[in-house]
Order: C-alpha cells, then sequence, then structure tokens
C-alpha cells in the first residue's frame, strides 16, 4: 500500500468529520480519513485507521475541502502596483513572475481563507500585458517553493480597459481586435515556419495550445468577440474571465463556441436586462449549460480570501451551491490544466487541503487549518485569526 | 410683479384665405362632430353667430340665406385647451409665497408663438405664473388678440402650487390654513361686535369703507348677491396673499398642485390633514413614474384616499411611463382615468413642436388603452374646467364660443390632419371655400 | 393688468355657529371636486403568523407558534392564542419569524430623504424595498431612527436625535485637550449645581452657579440626555476616548474601533458602545510595538469584553453594482463574518437586531421579539443568518411591507411553491389594454379550467414581455 510510510516519508493523517472532494464523482465522505505522505494525497475515504508512522489530527468538528483555485487575482506583488506596462499594447514577452513577493501579507491572508493555487495576472491596462505566472500561497517561502509555472498562461485584455485613449492605435474596438490579431498571427506564423523568436515564443505556445490564456473581457459585445476570437478563431486554450455586466445575455453563444467562463468580480447585475430582476450571473451561465464555470474575485478588487463568497453570493442569486464549490476548486483547476495536481481531494494530488468548521462557501465557518503541499500553513489557534 | 415684455419680435401673421363671418350668421355641415358633452353626431350642422354656437344638431335644415360650409368629409371636435403652458411669457418668477402674482401682468399679445399655436387646434391656453412654490394665479386666453382685453378669457385662474417632499413645500400649505384659521377667528369677532351694535341701533359707519377695502371674487352670482342684501355685514379685509385661499376654500378659485411622486402625493395630503380647498393636480410624469402606487387608497392600503378615488382632476403629459427599473409599459394616463380620476392633456413641452404633435401624441396613448373619448375630453372641456372656463369653451354646444378644429378624419387616427381651425366663429387657419 | 371688476358685494352663510354674511371667497368651506371625508372608525387591526419557528432575538425559540399583532404592537407570542375573526392571518408554517434587522447606519433606503424625515422620507422608493428585502426595518439615518414605513409617510421617525457627535482622533492633540477641557468645565458645573440644589433648601437666596461657558453638548453628554459619539478606530485614540468616558461618567459610542481588540478591556471597563465593520481590513502600524491593525476577531473580543456591538458592512449604500456581499442588502453578510471571528450566534444576530437598537435609544420598540414592542417581523425560508436565505415577509408596524414574491427583485430566485408574480394592474402591454366597454371579466372558476393550481403563473407573463421586447429590438 502507497500508503505506508518509508523512513525518511512524512505523514500526517486527517479525521474530520466530513470530505468535500469535489472529484469525479463528487463524492462525499461523512466522517472521512484524510491520508498525507510526504506533499501529496494517499488515501481520501471513509475513516479508516493509519498505518504506523502517521502523525493523527483529530479535525472530527472540520470539514475538509480542497484548497481553492483562483484565476485571476493580482496580489502576487503585494497588492495594486506593478500590474501593467502602459507605453505598447503588445507586451506579450512580459512575465509577471519577476513582481512575485513570496508570502506577502495579501497572499498570507489569502492562505488563511483558504485559497491555496493562484494565477497572478498583469493588469487589463493594455491588449496582450504580459505570462502569468502559478503559485500557491505558501505563507513562507522561497520563489521555487512556491511557483508552480514560471509562465502559466497568457493574459489578453480583449475590451474595457485596454483603449488607448492618447489617439494611438487602439483607440477602437476594430484597433484593439487588429492589435490582438496581428500578434497572434505573427507568433502562429513564425512558429509554423520554425523561425526562432523570444518574443513570440511564449505565444507560439499559446497559439499551439501549450500554454492557456485567460482573456479579460466584460460586456457582452466583448465578451463575445473574445470568445470568437480566441476559441473559434484560433482555438487557443482560452478562458473568458469577467464575463460581468451585461455579458450574461451571449451566454448562449459562449456555452455554443465551447468558452469556459471564469466569472466575477460581479456576480449580479441589475441594468441590462431592464426588468427589474436582480439576475445572478452565474445562475445564466449554469442555465445556457455552461460546463466548469469558475468564479473569481480579480483580487485586490474583491478581497482574495473572500473567493468563497462569491460563490456564496452566486448560490444566493440561484446558482446551485455545490457547483459554485466547484466553481472555487477544479473547475478552474480543469480549464487551466492545473487538475492533475490541485483543485481536488484526490489520491496522487497535491496535499492543499483546507479544515473549515462548517461549509466552506458559508461566511460565518472560520477555516482552522490550511496544508499545502502536506504542509501546515496555517493554524487558527496556533497563529491567532488572520481571516 | 412681473416685468411687462419690453423687447419686440416680428408678430406671424398667418395668412388665412377663407372667408370670415365675425358678427354674422354662418351654418358648417360636416361629416360627424364630436362635441363631448353631447355625443357624437353625424351628419352634424352647427349654427355660429356673433362668434357663439347657437345650435347643434343631426341633419338640420338651414335656412334659406345663412351661408353655409359643406363638408361631409370632415369630423369636427371642439377646439383644444392647453391649461399650462408659458407661452409668449419671459419673467422668472419670484417669492415662494405670492399667490397674490398674475400671469396676465406678463401677458404680450404680439408674442409669435400664439400665433402658430392656433394652426395646431390650440384656441384657448392657460398661462401660468413662473417660479417656484406657490408663484401665482393663471390667466386663460384665447390665443389670439391684438390687447391684452382681447386676449383674455379668464384672469385669476388657478393659483399654482408646487408640492414637493420637503418641509418648506408642505409648510406653506399647513400655514395658509393657519392664516384662514386665524381670519376666520377675526371675523367672528367682528360678527360679533357687528351684531352687537346692530342691535344697539349704532350706525354702519364701517359699512362702505370695507366694501372698498377689498376685492371679492369677480364672478360672484346673483343670488349671493342677494343674500347679501339680507344683512350687510362685510368681514374684514383679508391679506391680498391670503385672499386667494379664502377663494379656493369655498371652491370660487381653484388651485392647481404640482407633484412629481407619489410620495409628493402623501405629503401633500398630510400638510393638507383635515383641512379641504378646491384644487386640481398636476402630475409631471417622468419615465419611471411611481405615481401608481397613489392611484386608489385600497391596493396599497394607502391611510388616505388615492387620486382615483377623490376623482381629482390631473393634468398630464400624453406619456407612456415604465415600471421602475424595468421595460414594463405603463399608461399612467389610463391607469388614473380607470381609477376615477379625470385626465387633462398637456402637451408633452411647452414647445411650438410639442403643440404641433400634440394630437398624435395623444394618440399614442389612445393606441395604448385610454379611450378615444376620455382623450378628446381631456385636450378640451378637463382643461377649461381646470381654468374656469368650462361654461364658454372646451364642448360643442349651444351658447359656447365657437372655437372648433375641423379634421380630415377622427381625431386620434395617424392620417387625421387638421383642415380647419375656428376661433370665436372665425376661421383662423385653413384653407375654406364654400 | 388685471381684472378689477369690483363685485357686488356677496353674502352667503359662513361656517361659524352664529349666521355670518361673508363675499365669495368665505362662502362655508364646501367640499371641492369630489372629495370626502371618509369616517375613519378605529378599528383594532390584527395580525397573526402561524405555524413559524418564532425567533424572538432574546435567545428563545418557539417552534411551531404564534404571533399576534395588535395595531401595529405585539400582542401574545405563544401557543393556542386566540385569534380575532377579523385579524390577518399568514400561514408561515415552516418558514422561521425575526424580529425586524436595525441597520445602525444607512443611506438611501429613504429615499431623498434628510433632516426632517417626516416631511421628506419617499415611502416608494425602490432602496426601501430592498432594505425590506435585506430585512431591515429599523435603520439610523445620520442622528435620527427612522423606520421603512412604506406606503405612509406617518409616524417613520422614531427617535429625531441619537448622538452628539465628538471628535477624537488625529495627530493633533489640541482638539482632544480642549475637548477634555469642556468636559472638566462641564463635569464642575455639574458638581457646583448639585451641590447649590443641595443648600438652596436651607439658602433660599443662594445664587445658581453660573452656566455660561460651558459646553451645552458636553453637559447634555455627563446628564445622560444625548450619547457621546466619536469616530475612532486607532489604538490610542480608542484609550484616550476610553480614559475620558471613564473619568467623566459616561459611555460612548465609537465608530469604526478597528483597533478595538486591542484594547478591549479598556473600552468593555469604559461601557462602550461599538459600531463596527468585521471585514475592515487595515494594516499594523509598523512603527507600533504594540498589537494594531484590523483583526476579524474584533467584534468577538470587544463582546467577550463587555462592550455592546453593533455591525454595519464595508458599504452603508445600496450598490446595485454587481460586487455583491458588501453593501446595506447584506447586512446579515457582516454578522456572519463577526460569526466567523468568534461573535456567538446569538451575538451575532443582536449586533443587526436589539444592540442598535439600544445604541440608538430605541428598544423600547424595536430590535426583538417581545410583547408590547412594535411588530416588525420578519419571516425567512431558513436561518436568516445563512447566505441563502431570504426574507420571504416583511411586516413594520404590523402591516407588510415586503412580499418577496411580489416585488421584482428577488422573486425569480426560488420562488415560494405557489407563489405568482403579476405583472401590475397597469402593467397592460401595448394593444393588450382591456377597450372600455369591454373589459374582460376575469371569472375565478376559469381561471382554475386554464392553470391547474400548482403551475406558478408566473410564466406566460414573462413570455409576453419577451416578445414585447424583441419586437423593439
Amino acid at each position: 500500500m502507497r500508503a505506508e510510510l518509508g523512513p525518511a516519508d512524512q505523514g500526517v493523517a486527517i479525521h474530520c468529520a466530513k470530505a468535500l472532494t469535489v472529484d469525479g464523482e463528487d463524492r462525499i465522505f461523512a466522517p472521512a480519513t484524510i491520508l498525507v505522505k510526504n506533499n501529496k494525497i494517499v488515501y481520501v475515504g471513509a475513516r479508516a485507521t493509519p498505518p504506523q508512522g502517521y502523525e493523527v489530527l483529530d479535525a472530527s468538528g472540520l470539514w475538509a475541502s480542497p484548497g481553492m483555485v483562483e484565476l485571476h487575482s493580482h496580489i502576487h506583488s503585494g497588492g495594486f502596483g506593478d500590474t501593467n506596462d502602459m507605453v505598447v499594447p503588445i507586451n506579450c514577452d512580459f512575465r509577471a513572475m519577476t513582481a512575485l513577493r513570496p508570502g506577502n501579507p495579501l497572499i498570507r491572508r489569502a492562505c488563511a481563507g483558504g485559497v491555496t493555487t493562484l494565477y497572478g495576472i498583469p493588469g487589463s491596462g493594455t491588449s496582450m500585458s504580459g505570462f502569468g505566472l502559478i503559485y500557491k500561497s505558501k505563507v513562507d517561502a522561497t520563489f521555487e517553493e512556491c511557483v508552480v509555472a514560471e509562465v502559466g498562461g497568457l493574459k489578453v485584455a480583449q475590451s474595457y480597459n485596454p483603449e488607448r485613449g492618447a489617439g494611438d492605435l487602439g483607440q477602437t474596438r476594430a484597433g484593439l481586435s487588429w492589435i490582438l490579431e496581428d500578434a497572434a498571427d505573427r507568433a502562429k506564423t513564425l512558429r509554423a515556419s520554425g523561425v526562432e523568436d523570444l518574443a513570440h515564443e511564449n505565444l507560439g505556445k499559446v497559439m499551439t495550445r501549450e500554454l492557456p490564456v485567460l482573456i479579460h473581457c466584460a460586456g457582452s459585445d466583448g465578451f463575445a468577440a473574445a470568445a470568437r476570437m480566441w476559441q473559434v478563431k484560433y482555438g487557443t486554450r482560452c478562458v473568458l474571465s469577467h464575463g460581468c455586466f451585461d455579458a450574461h445575455a451571449t451566454a448562449p453563444y459562449i456555452v455554443g463556441a465551447g468558452a469556459p467562463v471564469n466569472a466575477g468580480p460581479r456576480t449580479v447585475d441589475v441594468f441590462s436586462t431592464r426588468d427589474g430582476r436582480i439576475t445572478g450571473t452565474a445562475a445564466k451561465y449554469l442555465a445556457a449549460g455552461a460546463k466548469d464555470l469558475s468564479l473569481n474575485t480579480d483580487s485586490p478588487v474583491m478581497p482574495q480570501e473572500e473567493l468563497f463568497l462569491q460563490g456564496a453570493m452566486s448560490a444566493r442569486y440561484g446558482a446551485d451551491d455545490y457547483l459554485m464549490l466547484r466553481g472555487c476548486t477544479i473547475a478552474p483547476a480543469r480549464v487551466f490544466g492545473l487538475d492533475d495536481r490541485v483543485g481536488s481531494l484526490e489520491v496522487g494530488k497535491d496535499a492543499d487541503i483546507v479544515l473549515h468548521n462548517g461549509s466552506p462557501l458559508d461566511p460565518r465557518a472560520r477555516v482552522e487549518r490550511v496544508y499545502i503541499d502536506g504542509v501546515l500553513q496555517y493554524d487558527r489557534q496556533r497563529d491567532g485569526q488572520w481571516f | 410683479m412681473k416685468k411687462m415684455k419690453l423687447h419686440t419680435t416680428i408678430a406671424l401673421v398667418a395668412a388665412i384665405s377663407a372667408p370670415t363671418f365675425a358678427g354674422e350668421t354662418m351654418a358648417i355641415r360636416v361629416g360627424r362632430a364630436e362635441t363631448v358633452t353631447k355625443g357624437v353626431i353625424e351628419h352634424a350642422v352647427i349654427l355660429v353667430e356673433d362668434g357663439k354656437i347657437v345650435v347643434v344638431g343631426e341633419d338640420l335644415p338651414v335656412e334659406r340665406g345663412i351661408p353655409v360650409l359643406d363638408r361631409p368629409e370632415w369630423t369636427v371636435v371642439p377646439g383644444f385647451v392647453n391649461c399650462y403652458s408659458r407661452l409668449g411669457c419671459d419673467s422668472e418668477g419670484g417669492d415662494d409665497n405670492s399667490p397674490d402674482v398674475m400671469t396676465s401682468d406678463e401677458l404680450w399679445p404680439k408674442a409669435a408663438a400664439y400665433k402658430e399655436v392656433v394652426t395646431y387646434g390650440v384656441t384657448t391656453l392657460g398661462l401660468y405664473p413662473a417660479g417656484n412654490g406657490i408663484s401665482g394665479q393663471a390667466v386663460a386666453v384665447r390665443p389670439l388678440g391684438d390687447t391684452v382685453e382681447e386676449m383674455l378669457l379668464k384672469d385669476g385662474s388657478y393659483v399654482k402650487i408646487a408640492m414637493r417632499s420637503d418641509s418648506p413645500s408642505k409648510r406653506r400649505i399647513s400655514d395658509a390654513f393657519k392664516k384662514i384659521a386665524e381670519y376666520d377667528e377675526k371675523v367672528a369677532k367682528a360678527r360679533e361686535k357687528f351684531d352687537k351694535d346692530k342691535k344697539g341701533g349704532s350706525k354702519k359707519e364701517e359699512k362702505p369703507e370695507e366694501k372698498k377695502a377689498f376685492d371679492p371674487a369677480q364672478d360672484a352670482k346673483p343670488e349671493e348677491k342677494d343674500a347679501k342684501k339680507d344683512d350687510g355685514f362685510v368681514p374684514p379685509d383679508a391679506d391680498a396673499k391670503l385672499r386667494p385661499w379664502l377663494e379656493m376654500r369655498v371652491g370660487a378659485k381653484r388651485g392647481l398642485v404640482t407633484l412629481g411622486t407619489a410620495a409628493d402625493y402623501l405629503h401633500f395630503m398630510d400638510a393638507l390633514g383635515t383641512n379641504e380647498f378646491a384644487y386640481d393636480l398636476r402630475l409631471v410624469l417622468q419615465r419611471e413614474s411611481d405615481l401608481w402606487y397613489v392611484l386608489d387608497k385600497k391596493t396599497y392600503e394607502l391611510d388616505v384616499d388615492g387620486i382615483g378615488d377623490k376623482k381629482l382632476r390631473c393634468v398630464v403629459e400624453p406619456l407612456l411611463t415604465v415600471t421602475q427599473g424595468t421595460m414594463r409599459t405603463r399608461n399612467l394616463p389610463h391607469e388614473l382615468h380607470r381609477a376615477g380620476a379625470k385626465v387633462v392633456f398637456i402637451p408633452r413641452n411647452d414647445s411650438l413642436p410639442d403643440h404641433k404633435a400634440w394630437l398624435p401624441h395623444v394618440g399614442e396613448v389612445v393606441n395604448a388603452g385610454l379611450p378615444s373619448d376620455v382623450a378628446l375630453r381631456a385636450m378640451t372641456l378637463e382643461a377649461a374646467e381646470v381654468l374656469g372656463v368650462a361654461d364658454r369653451v372646451g364642448s360643442i354646444e349651444k351658447g359656447k364660443d365657437a372655437n372648433l378644429v375641423f379634421l380630415t378624419g377622427s381625431p386620434f387616427e395617424a392620417t387625421s390632419k387638421i383642415a380647419a381651425v375656428m376661433l370665436d366663429g372665425e376661421f383662423v387657419h385653413g384653407e375654406v371655400n364654400q | 393688468m388685471r381684472l378689477s371688476t369690483i363685485a357686488a358685494c356677496v353674502a352667503v352663510v359662513f361656517c361659524t355657529s352664529t349666521f355670518v354674511a361673508a363675499p365669495a371667497w368665505a362662502q362655508d368651506p364646501a367640499p371641492a371636486a369630489g372629495e370626502t371625508k371618509s369616517d375613519k372608525k378605529t378599528e383594532d387591526k390584527w395580525v397573526a403568523l402561524t405555524g413559524g419557528d418564532i425567533y424572538t432575538g432574546t435567545g428563545e425559540m418557539l417552534r411551531g407558534a404564534t404571533i399576534l399583532g395588535k395595531n401595529g404592537k405585539i400582542e401574545a407570542i405563544g401557543y393556542d392564542l386566540e385569534i380575532p375573526k377579523d385579524a390577518k392571518v399568514h400561514k408561515v408554517d415552516g418558514m422561521r419569524v425575526y424580529p425586524g434587522l436595525v441597520a445602525i447606519s444607512s443611506q438611501g433606503l429613504l429615499g431623498n430623504a434628510g433632516g426632517e424625515f417626516d416631511d421628506t422620507i419617499d415611502p416608494f422608493n425602490s432602496r426601501m424595498v430592498l432594505g425590506l428585502a435585506a430585512g431591515i426595518t429599523t435603520t439610523g439615518a445620520g442622528s435620527a431612527a427612522v423606520k421603512l414605513k412604506r406606503f405612509t409617510v406617518d409616524g417613520a421617525v422614531v427617535n429625531e436625535r441619537l448622538y452628539s457627535v465628538f471628535s477624537w482622533s488625529g495627530r493633533n492633540p489640541r482638539t482632544k485637550s480642549e475637548l477634555r477641557e469642556k468636559f472638566a468645565e462641564a463635569a464642575r458645573y455639574v458638581r457646583e449645581f448639585r451641590e447649590w440644589e443641595r443648600k438652596v433648601k436651607e439658602q433660599k437666596d443662594l445664587p445658581e452657579p453660573k452656566k455660561s461657558g460651558v459646553d451645552g453638548t458636553v453637559l447634555s453628554v455627563l446628564r445622560g440626555e444625548t450619547l457621546a459619539k466619536f469616530n475612532a478606530s486607532d489604538r490610542d485614540d480608542l484609550l484616550g476616548i476610553a480614559r475620558l468616558a471613564q473619568e467623566y461618567g459616561f459611555r460612548p459610542v465609537i465608530e469604526g474601533c478597528q483597533e478595538g481588540w486591542t484594547v478591549a478591556d479598556e473600552l468593555g471597563r469604559a461601557g462602550a458602545r461599538v459600531i463596527l465593520t468585521a471585514r475592515d481590513r487595515r494594516s499594523k502600524d509598523e512603527q507600533q510595538v504594540a498589537a494594531g491593525g484590523t483583526s476579524i476577531e474584533n467584534a468577538a473580543i470587544l463582546h467577550k469584553s463587555g462592550c455592546m456591538v453593533s455591525v454595519t458592512p464595508p458599504t452603508e449604500g445600496v450598490d446595485l453594482g454587481g460586487l455583491e456581499g458588501r453593501d446595506i442588502r447584506m447586512l446579515t453578510i457582516e454578522a456572519g463574518f463577526a460569526v466567523r471571528g468568534g461573535l456567538p450566534d446569538k451575538a451575532g444576530l443582536e449586533a443587526i437586531t436589539i444592540v442598535p437598537a439600544r445604541i440608538m435609544g430605541i428598544s423600547h420598540r424595536v430590535g426583538s421579539l417581545e410583547v408590547g414592542k412594535d411588530f416588525d417581523v420578519l419571516v425567512t425560508d431558513g436561518d436568516i443568518l445563512h447566505y441563502k436565505t431570504y426574507v420571504q415577509w416583511a411586516f413594520v408596524d404590523g402591516r407588510m411591507a415586503y412580499d418577496k414574491e411580489k416585488e421584482l427583485f428577488y422573486a425569480h430566485i426560488r420562488p415560494r411553491p405557489q407563489a405568482e408574480l403579476k405583472v401590475d394592474a397597469g402593467e397592460t402591454p401595448r394593444g393588450d389594454a382591456p377597450k372600455e366597454g369591454e373589459t374582460k371579466e376575469e371569472k375565478p372558476e376559469d381561471k382554475k379550467d386554464d392553470k391547474p393550481d400548482d403551475k406558478p403563473e408566473e410564466k406566460p407573463e414573462e413570455k409576453k414581455d419577451e416578445k414585447k421586447e424583441d419586437k423593439k429590438d
């Protein structure tokens, strides 16, 4: 049995009241035991007696859930700032990883809120603002210890922010689209012809689906345009982020085109429908048949640690609670190709485990412990309550 | 007091090609007359003499020698009455509590607008005083005339009272009734003294003095005069700002209370309390008006009677509104009618293009459900009631001013056009050949 | 010019008891244009909610009980109550019944009202509906406590003067020392006055101590006539206020109070009444050695130290911009965050009910369900602090002020079984309006045939709307 510890192995056994695995079969074990060997989960299931050598944690009043995954976050540098170089619209050779301040206060609080994996990206001030990094919210770690992927994916801003006001190219949607397509086409051609071009190297990987791309697009026009360009035309592994305001009106088209939606930070729309109703946007995407709908905070627009509240609010406005838990965990992991490591409590995955004293979506239920890669990062009783 | 118009404008002279029959008798034979008060008359004949309507009926024989205008393709309706306008007026208003201000003081007969609105069928205008709060008294005019006297139909028409959800608005109303109460007390005391003096056989020296001292309602009824003679008591003089209130209290004058929101209505009712006076409402319709909340008492269990319960007359724009925050259309004029209120229409805006489009605009509300007879009444007789001139204009009936609008079809049909307009028996617009 | 027709004198019967001749405008006031006074027979108005689980807000819960209201007040709570025949009875089996929430502060729920709320309140504005939908039936507005009473402008104000606001913050020590002097001066006067009161019984000609130079507002605080309110969050300021309060014997109201948890004992000793936002975030001043910054545990720690704790959300107005969960409509969520920080559930509910009511001096009327208090009652479909719970009905002064299914905002979300969203009677889609004379009389029997009872009638209306919009596009 893989769960047996060797002499050099570290082992933790967590006995909890409930384990929300969020796995493919949506299994929930109550009561449950989770075994962590070194950095991975080696057992999750019904209450069991751990093999010899495991450090046993009795968390029998607590619920275990996978660490949450955030795809739209700007807190890697410790807050706003360090988001955009505003000189030229295309910065596809930029990397946000250089801005990372591991374990900065915002990251620490994110951890205490149960958010363990983040895609840290540049802002939306330019059309292609660079490549984001994927990192974990370890509270005290070096760059190497917390970074999952230095180049995690591209950040594109379709419209509603990259518009250039100085009269140069990119003042209109037409100009913005040309800028994006010009860069994308160039990268595609270069890659196809085998020409080495450092500036377009990573962009080329986006075009050949080696890297995902997160697209900032809000409002129905930008949302549909993004799906048309990045999903339909280029067939990239795109994720449409935001989808706020009236964008939910395009939900059937977006879903039909097969583009995954990463909704937030706005979770409701009041003004566009003009029917007097407060429309929950997540509910609208789900109703249109969206698969792997994920949620974001656009932190620090909404505090990173309140990612769960985006799920709670979406549920309040008509979306299913459990799907919203998926939207904060496995769904974003899947659409960004991280589901082999994070997003659910499954054997073989990174031991990113959050223990709450209640439902992970309930603001009243506090996070008691957070493990990342099997290592205890935050313990409310030991560290005091950070959030 | 208002400044008189000083600047000059070149007056447009409407070219009237038709013969006029002022001071004469003429008969008009049309396909249909919508009289407002006497129903619809097919094959109607209207006899006009000295600017007045003398006979209206179906297929009446016309005496030989009387000129006849025969237009079986036309429909005739009463001249339109816009009771709420500032056309041709330019004063800016002053004190927030000036019910004694007269709009007639700024009347300027040469304003070009008057000549133009006549061509759109408007034969009576009510001009209201500018300003906030209680800004003064309106004047009803015929929009043609070279002098103020020629234009004047009724001076000292309604008193304009602006009501908002604020303390000053409410205080103006409650203060007025406080003053009335004080005055009543004064009268009671004077009466007591008068009775005492009378008993004691004292002379009534003050009487002629007091008679001069105030100017009671001009349209006092004859029977009231008789009652007066019996006694000889004349109540003490009232303040100029109080007099209009005393008149409104007894219905000798009406107020026109402008409201914008449902809350304004409740605050108005609150300020009024158990006091009463004669008034109509000017409801300022906005796209998202919430006035439908106060149509009746029952629906939302109001503490007070709703606008419809009180059968109030409401001056509104011909406008369809929506429920707040939605695209759900409401026909507030129709809702007012259904609730029991009396609808009065005015053009959407006080501009000449909106006077021109007045009929089609009302047509939109009719198309959305308001009965057309109610709509026509709202443009004519009800508006005349607001101005206190319903005895003279607003319907086609015997004895009224011959203000007529001739249309090429039913009033609210999109294809109908104004063919001719008659004002006091004279054709003032349109090609009229006999 | 004016027409000055001198009318002959006119006389009619005048309204005073003696017959008096009067001019036209002084006639007997005749009712104008159809106005009639309705006879106001004051009959008792009864309302009853039966079968709900009643959470009184005082810590008790009565399962499947009845709450009875009479003329806007709570008449009885319990079982087997005799319900008068003419009572409006609402069966709320399976639902929960709570006291109306009290927002210690909010903006916009009363329309554009300000200052004299009796004269300016807008009881039809949509923000009031949103406030009631959030469970708020009473709110602090400026320095007044006002109820969210719909459809009436009468009796909304509960308390006109809540606090006197003082400044005790910032780096400028002068304002602090000046305030302290004012308190010293006022305290001296109070002492002298008491002394005089005592002595004047014997020495009748003893002059009353001079009041000049004594700050009237401070004096009213010391006399307990008004509450002193401070806006302060820094540890040092909070300590200063606590000391001032203890020295001069008053209980301060402190809004903000972000670093309160670091000096909770001091604030507790001063009997502080705290208004805080559980989610406030502020980092510690790095120069300071002592603990600082915000803590999610703030509410819990202050509560434990004996302070009265009320919570207010990050945004006190209505924000419909889409960033949900932070505005006044989510008052319960903010209480939830206080619970997250360790505040007991009961205190969490109290922080948005009885505690703010106490702070505003209106707890004799609102804040809990007790006999004699105002019938401000919520019916919810679950735990009121749960994020998915909706207020189904809200009653203010015994009158239904909100029904989730009858307002557009939330009616479409998890509609109540058999609930129907009816388009308002005035909303007749274009062309479909019944013309006069051909009014469609809807007979109840016909309706039943058309639509089975178990299906919500919402859908046909919706379709109509959609069609209409399509045409416009």
